[in-house]
């Protein structure tokens, strides 16, 4: 105990020693400082922009819905190279057949996609249909905030009803409800039923500007182009009890649908089953390796600022020898020279660290409000902001440090 | 007989200057005890100072031996050679050497850093040893703002704050006017009165003759050892 005071006074002393030395050279010091300020700025704005952009897709990802398996008539290129003649198909049967003999599954949300055009008296908004189930709502999240969501028998009765998105509703009833009035879709007119709840944006895809129709309605009055047979669907949404019975589900579906189109061994499958587990593992790789690019670009600038560090705490020493030689003739051991000049290196990278992290916090503050993009910076980078720079003091200090402790004293007295 | 403070066995420092072998210390023995006051003069290049780097820990000897206090400095690794400088050795030089921007105070109090001192005794010791120099009312004073002969007298109290056993002074008054001078021997005289050894390099004989023993060194060896016959008293002075 008596041990760790003295000693923490002895680093006292020398932060004491590092802090006069500094002032000395006053300007100097700032122009050291700015190099790993520039440096810890860079690191920590890279690392607060990769992580905004893992919390948006991932935020992104999560408006799909969770433990759910996305099924698309694409020829799997996951398994070979697709060919032309792979074109594949998936009907709503399909959906039946996984809801029945695939062992899990919650709920399948068949689903047809249309881009349409809305006309109400007066204003036009062109978005993105889903022609979809009640069990659509159930699998991805989707529910009414307003109103209400579609019915079984809004399906069976082909209703002309629709539920809208929020950047929908604004566009086509910016001052009143939208609940109750008629829309023509495609001129056809439509009741609108409900306001499906905000899901925000996310990277510049606006979760809002769509609606939901009854797929029944959506094949018979709203699709432009034929498909290739009655029960078409453009993809399935399977949801699974747990991430279990999905990991599982996925190689079931697989099977099933080779068998159900005869898919001769060897050949790839028409189809294509991906889960939101894979979805959110591949899109987070991705980005993790985004922000491994962009902290490795920002490292550049602050080992640039280490070096310019090392260079200045060559030319302290060297500047100083005969302070050196004077302070080993008073009684300082290598060791207390050496401590001396790292924490002179110390002090510098973390005032520069300092600054450079509160800099970064303010910059990724501006750029939350002006690009709308989430750059959280946490406790955890700011300590590592701040230990990191205390390294680099640390270790580019090091050498010019040891070399001022090797210096012989009497010799180091006589320079000048 | 008690073992003296300092002991040579053919004591020598090479210089290699050019291909050529310079003996700056060559071969000298010689013993100094506790409470002695010695002289070292010698013409310039006689090697006087490199003799007193080597008895004060600063320079390594390139053959031959140095006891302290009884203690071989070869045995000795860095740490313990830069302990000895801290605790047993003052050293105070011709040029002063004191820190540029740092106090009087902050200056003498140096020594007691790498003694392991907290920084309220360090203050008390040095407050202690520049009052006993007469510079009380200078503590806060950079060495800019002070006289040659304070300058001296702010190192002699840092040579001293460590209580140690032997004062080394390499041309103390080699910057100094003559009547400073002669303050700075008063007060080496006194400070040996009280016990402490010093040891004194210096190549002016009036000088020399403050001290009870004068050494003469020409190329590297001892050439004259005596007690000196007409002290000067700076009391009496
Ligand atoms: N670092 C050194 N390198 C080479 N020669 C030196 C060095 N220091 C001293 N010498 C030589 O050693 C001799 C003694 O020098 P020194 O001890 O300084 O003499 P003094 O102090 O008596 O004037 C001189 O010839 C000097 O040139
Ligand atoms: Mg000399």
């Amino acid at each position: 105990m008596k041990d760790l005071l003295a000693s923490l006074a002895g680093w006292g002393v020398n932060v004491a020693i590092a802090l006069t030395a500094l002032r000395t050279n006053l300007m100097r010091s700032i122009l050291t400082t700015l190099g790993v300020m520039i440096g810890v700025f860079s690191v920590i704005l890279a690392v607060a922009v990769g992580n905004g952009a893992q919390v948006s897709v991932s935020q992104q990802i999560a408006t799909l819905g969770s433990n759910m398996a996305i099924v698309v008539p694409q020829p799997d290129s996951g398994s070979g190279p697709p060919r032309p003649n792979d074109r594949g198909r998936l009907t709503e049967r399909d959906g039946q057949a996984i809801l029945r003999e695939v062992s899990g599954v919650s709920a399948v949300a068949p689903q047809i996609r249309s881009s349409v055009q809305i006309v109400t008296p007066g204003r036009s908004a062109t978005t993105q249909a889903t022609g979809a189930t009640p069990e659509y709502g159930v699998v991805s999240n989707v529910t009414a905030s307003e109103g209400r969501f579609l019915t079984q028998s809004d399906v069976g009765s082909a209703a002309r009803v629709a539920v809208i998105g929020e950047t929908v509703a604004n566009k086509l009833f910016p001052e009143t409800s939208p609940v109750g009035e008629t829309i023509r879709i495609n001129r056809v007119p439509f009741t609108v039923i409900g306001l499906l709840e905000s899901k925000g944006s996310n990277l510049g895809n606006d979760n809002d500007d769509q609606i939901v129709v009854p797929i029944t309605t959506l094949r018979q009055r709203l699709l432009t182009t034929a498909t290739q047979g009655p029960d078409d669907v453009t993809l399935i949404f399977v949801g699974f009890e747990d991430e279990d019975a999905l990991l599982a589900g996925q190689k079931e579906i697989e099977r099933l649908l080779r068998d159900r189109y005869r898919v001769a061994k060897g050949k790839i499958n028409p189809f294509t089953v991906r889960t939101t587990t894979e979805i959110a593992e591949t899109t987070g790789e991705v980005t993790q390796i985004f922000q491994a690019v962009l902290v490795a670009i920002a490292s550049i600038s602050l080992l640039v600022g280490g070096i310019g560090i090392m260079n200045i705490m060559l030319v302290s020493v060297t500047e100083r020898t005969r302070e050196i030689g004077l302070r080993m003739a008073l009684g300082a051991k290598r060791s207390d020279i050496r401590n001396q000049f790292l924490v002179e290196a110390a002090v510098l990278c973390v005032i520069g660290g300092a600054i450079g992290l509160s800099l970064a916090i303010l910059a990724a503050s501006i750029f939350e409000r002006v690009a709308e993009f989430p750059a959280p910076i946490g406790f955890d980078t700011a300590i590592m902001a701040v230990a990191f720079s205390a390294i680099i003091g640390l270790v580019f200090g090091g050498y010019p440090a040891i070399r001022a402790s090797r210096l012989s004293p009497i010799e180091a007295l006589r320079s000048e | 007989m008690a073992t003296p403070l300092l002991e040579t066995h053919d004591l020598v420092k090479d210089y290699a200057i050019g291909g050529e072998i310079v003996h700056a210390v060559n071969n000298v023995s010689l013993s100094i005890s506790r409470g002695e006051f010695v002289a070292i003069m010698g013409a310039s290049g006689s090697g006087k100072s490199t003799f007193m780097n080597m008895i004060g820990c600063l320079d390594v000897p390139t053959s031959g031996t140095l006891l302290l206090d009884g203690i071989d400095t070869k045995l000795l690794d860095s740490d313990a050679l830069a302990e000895i400088r801290n605790r047993k050795i003052g050293f105070v030089f011709q040029q002063f050497n004191l820190l540029a921007r740092t106090s009087a105070l902050d200056n003498v109090a140096v020594p007691l850093i790498y003694a392991g001192i907290g920084y309220a005794e360090r203050r008390q010791r040095a407050q202690h040893k520049l009052e006993a120099m007469g510079l009380a009312n200078r503590l806060q004073n950079t060495p800019a703002k002070l006289s040659g002969g304070q300058q001296q007298r702010v190192a002699i109290a840092r040579a001293l704050v460590t209580d140690p056993l032997m004062l080394l002074a390499d041309e103390p008054t080699g910057a100094l006017d003559t009547q400073t001078s002669l303050d700075i021997m008063g007060i080496f005289q006194k400070l040996n009165d009280d016990g402490i050894t010093v040891v004194l390099v210096t190549h002016e004989p009036d000088i020399a003759e403050f001290a009870a023993r004068r050494i003469v060194f020409r190329d590297g060896q001892v050439i004259e050892d005596a007690a000196v016959k007409s002290r000067r008293k700076a009391s009496a002075a």
